[in-house]
């Protein structure tokens, strides 16, 4: 029986072993997949995770937030800072936290007092909102007081705020952004536009490379300062200045009298704060004589020494054109220019006639629009039909109006050797390529020169008053009428200086203009430029020569 | 079989042993990075508003009146001392204007 047993149970064994055996090795290669497959797995997302580039952090918010934008820094042209970013805490209020609404608006209006509250409480009535800008961009000690009003629903996030540390110097090239920290005007609008600004959500600075601008804040500074005396001294309207280096066309100064502070960008909204160098245009006078002596001496018409009989007045259709000071005695071209003499320029004018002056003017520049960074150039006014009146009235600069900057670039043109100025905003690092073609010859541009530096230290030049010594100064005087509505008003002027040193080998141009200068004693009741705009320009080189390097020289007498 | 089994489970265990701290050391790392870009960040802000200030304090328009109080004035032509002259335009012929 026990025999029979155990054969029973050694056949059971003998069939169960290799199942069981059969079982536990499937199970092993399961636990064995598995755990593979397992680590499979997290060596595949370690692998992924390595190699994938993950972004730093992105930002989920159910509210659109305001997005602001980093600006790069504006410096002047040594690289000292005239506009930048900072961080200032913005304030706003989520309605649907505001407990109390008027207690909120009343308690902000303690620390804020120029809040508009209707707006506010409006903008807090809409619950359904969740984000209401309460002040943006306001100094860390008002965000504190806010914060210590302990006011629930209002919150604080930083943002990037315009500082422009040199106050309002330069303002009308600088600019203005608006609250975004984007550019509305001048340079900063040039930078949206050609240079580029990043979107931020938080004050996260710029790592743009500063935008270098061609202005000296030295140079800047004594060109407002100058201006706001003038202003005073002959209690004018208003004036604008500039300093043009001639051989590059950088701009060193730019100034419009009224400024405007780039920080307050709602003054620059008045009419009276235009910028008078770019955004008006001017009959500017007999400043305007410079372009059409330069034009006979360019075609051959005439010499320094030509004589020409300007006696007689000229009869230009209804009006009859005389001189200022009549000097009873033929004149030659140069004291056609120190004189100012109307009638020697028209009498020029209509000896080229009207084709010849019209592309001479056309050639370097003050016919067509000029483009410059950051601001338009506003187009020049020219007659409509170039007959005999109109020839010989934009002679001596009426019936022509144009934007000072566009005048001094063309004026820096005839100094420079013929040498086409294009005038720019921004420090330029390499020289310009040289033009086949001289635009006007070398000759003529020496002989302008000249006629230039003999008005200051001429005995009978109308520019003596803007001379200093040892800066070789060379210039010419411009007393318009001003435009009134449909004639020229009778009492009115603009007064204008074209100055340039050192004559011997021009460098700098400097354009001063004074709007309605009244006569005052310290210019013996006398309105006119050579005895306001050219010692202002004087004044104006005396400063200025210095700081751009000029070298003071003794000027040997040869006159 | 079973030693397999044993080496198998303590490496499961000492990987995740591993990664854990690994996992740990990232966290750390990533809060040491994003201390460190706060503060570089709070520099560069910093360096931003000191900049401001030395360009407001060093505006013109502040130096002008302060320089001239102390008695300083814009160089003259006379202080400069070269001893070169230069004729009127380096053009001595030019004179024969007609007058």
């Amino acid at each position: 029986m026990a025999a029979e047993r155990d054969g029973q149970l050694g056949r059971r064994v003998s069939v169960e072993a290799p199942r069981k055996q059969r079982t536990s090795r499937l199970t092993e290669t399961g636990v064995y997949a598995v755990l593979f497959i397992a680590f499979a797995e997290v060596t595949i997302q370690l692998v992924t995770l390595a190699l994938s580039h993950q972004p730093n952090v992105t930002l989920a918010l159910s509210e659109p937030v305001a997005t602001s934008f980093s600006r790069p820094d504006i410096v002047d042209r040594n690289g000292r800072l005239l506009a930048t970013d900072l961080e200032a805490p913005s304030i706003f209020a989520d309605p649907a936290l505001v407990i109390d609404r008027d207690e909120l608006v009343e308690k902000l209006i303690t620390v804020l007092p120029d809040l508009d509250a209707g707006e506010l409480r409006h903008a807090l009535a809409d619950r359904s909102r969740r984000f209401v800008w309460v002040r943006r961009g306001v100094a860390p000690k008002v965000a504190q007081m806010v914060h210590d009003l302990g006011l629930p629903g209002l919150s604080f996030r930083d943002e990037l705020k315009r500082a422009y540390p040199a106050g309002a110097l330069a303002g009308h090239v600088l600019g203005s952004v608006n609250v975004d920290n984007r550019g509305v005007r001048g340079i900063e609008k040039y930078i949206d536009d050609k240079i580029g600004v990043d979107p931020v959500h938080a004050a996260t600075l710029s790592s743009r490379a500063p935008v270098r601008l061609s202005l000296d804040l030295g140079v800047q500074h004594a060109l407002e300062d100058e201006l706001d005396g003038a202003v005073k001294r002959y209690q004018t309207e208003g004036a604008a200045g500039l300093v043009l280096d001639i051989k590059t066309g950088e701009v060193l100064a730019s100034a419009s009298l009224p400024r405007v502070d780039p920080s307050w960008p709602a003054s620059a909204l008045d009419e009276r704060h235009i910028d008078r160098v770019t955004a008006g245009s001017y009959e500017l006078g007999s400043v305007f004589k410079t372009l059409t002596i330069a034009m006979a001496f360019d075609e051959g018409l005439a010499q320094p020494g030509t004589m020409l009989d300007v006696r007689q007045p000229l009869e230009a259709g209804r009006f009859t054109v005389t001189d200022f000071h009549p000097a009873g005695r033929p004149l030659s071209v140069t004291e056609v220019f120190t004189h100012s003499s109307n009638v020697g320029a028209g009498m020029l004018a209509l000896q080229a006639g009207p084709e010849k002056l019209q592309g001479f003017l056309r050639k370097i520049g003050v016919l067509e629009p000029v483009k410059v960074e950051g601001a338009t150039v506003v187009a020049p006014q020219v007659p409509p039909a170039w007959n005999r009146a109109a020839t010989i009235t934009v002679s001596f600069g009426h019936g022509i109006a144009v934007a000072p900057l566009q005048f001094a670039a063309a004026a820096a043109t005839l100094l420079n050797g013929g040498k086409r100025v294009e005038p720019t905003f921004l420090r330029k690092f390499e020289a310009g390529v040289a033009e086949a073609k001289p635009l006007v010859t070398a000759a003529t541009s020496r002989q302008i020169a000249r006629l230039m530096r003999v008005n200051v230290t001429g005995p009978d030049g109308t520019g003596s008053q803007a001379d200093v010594p040892g800066y070789r100064v060379g210039g010419k005087t411009g007393t318009a009428d001003l435009a009134d509505r449909g004639g020229y008003a009778s009492k009115s002027v603009i007064s204008s200086f074209l100055g340039a040193f050192p004559m011997d080998n021009p460098q700098y141009l400097t354009f001063v203009i004074l709007f309605e200068p009244k006569g005052v004693a310290d210019t013996g009741g006398q309105r006119t430029a050579g005895t306001n705009a050219a010692p202002v320009t004087g004044r104006l080189i005396a400063r200025i020569a210095g700081q751009l390097g000029v070298e003071p020289m003794t000027v040997a007498e040869t006159q | 079989m079973r030693l397999l089994n044993v080496t198998a489970f303590f490496f499961a265990i000492a990987s995740a042993l591993l990664l854990y701290g690994l996992n740990y050391d990232t966290r750390r790392l990533e809060a040491e990075v994003q201390a460190k870009e706060r503060s570089a960040e709070r520099a560069r802000n910093d360096i931003a508003v000191l900049k401001a200030e030395r360009g407001a304090l060093a505006r013109p328009e502040r130096i002008d009146p302060l320089a001239r109080q102390l008695g300083l004035a814009p160089p003259k032509a006379g202080q400069f001392e070269s001893g070169r002259e230069v004729s009127e335009l380096n053009d001595r012929r030019g004179s024969a204007d007609g007058r």
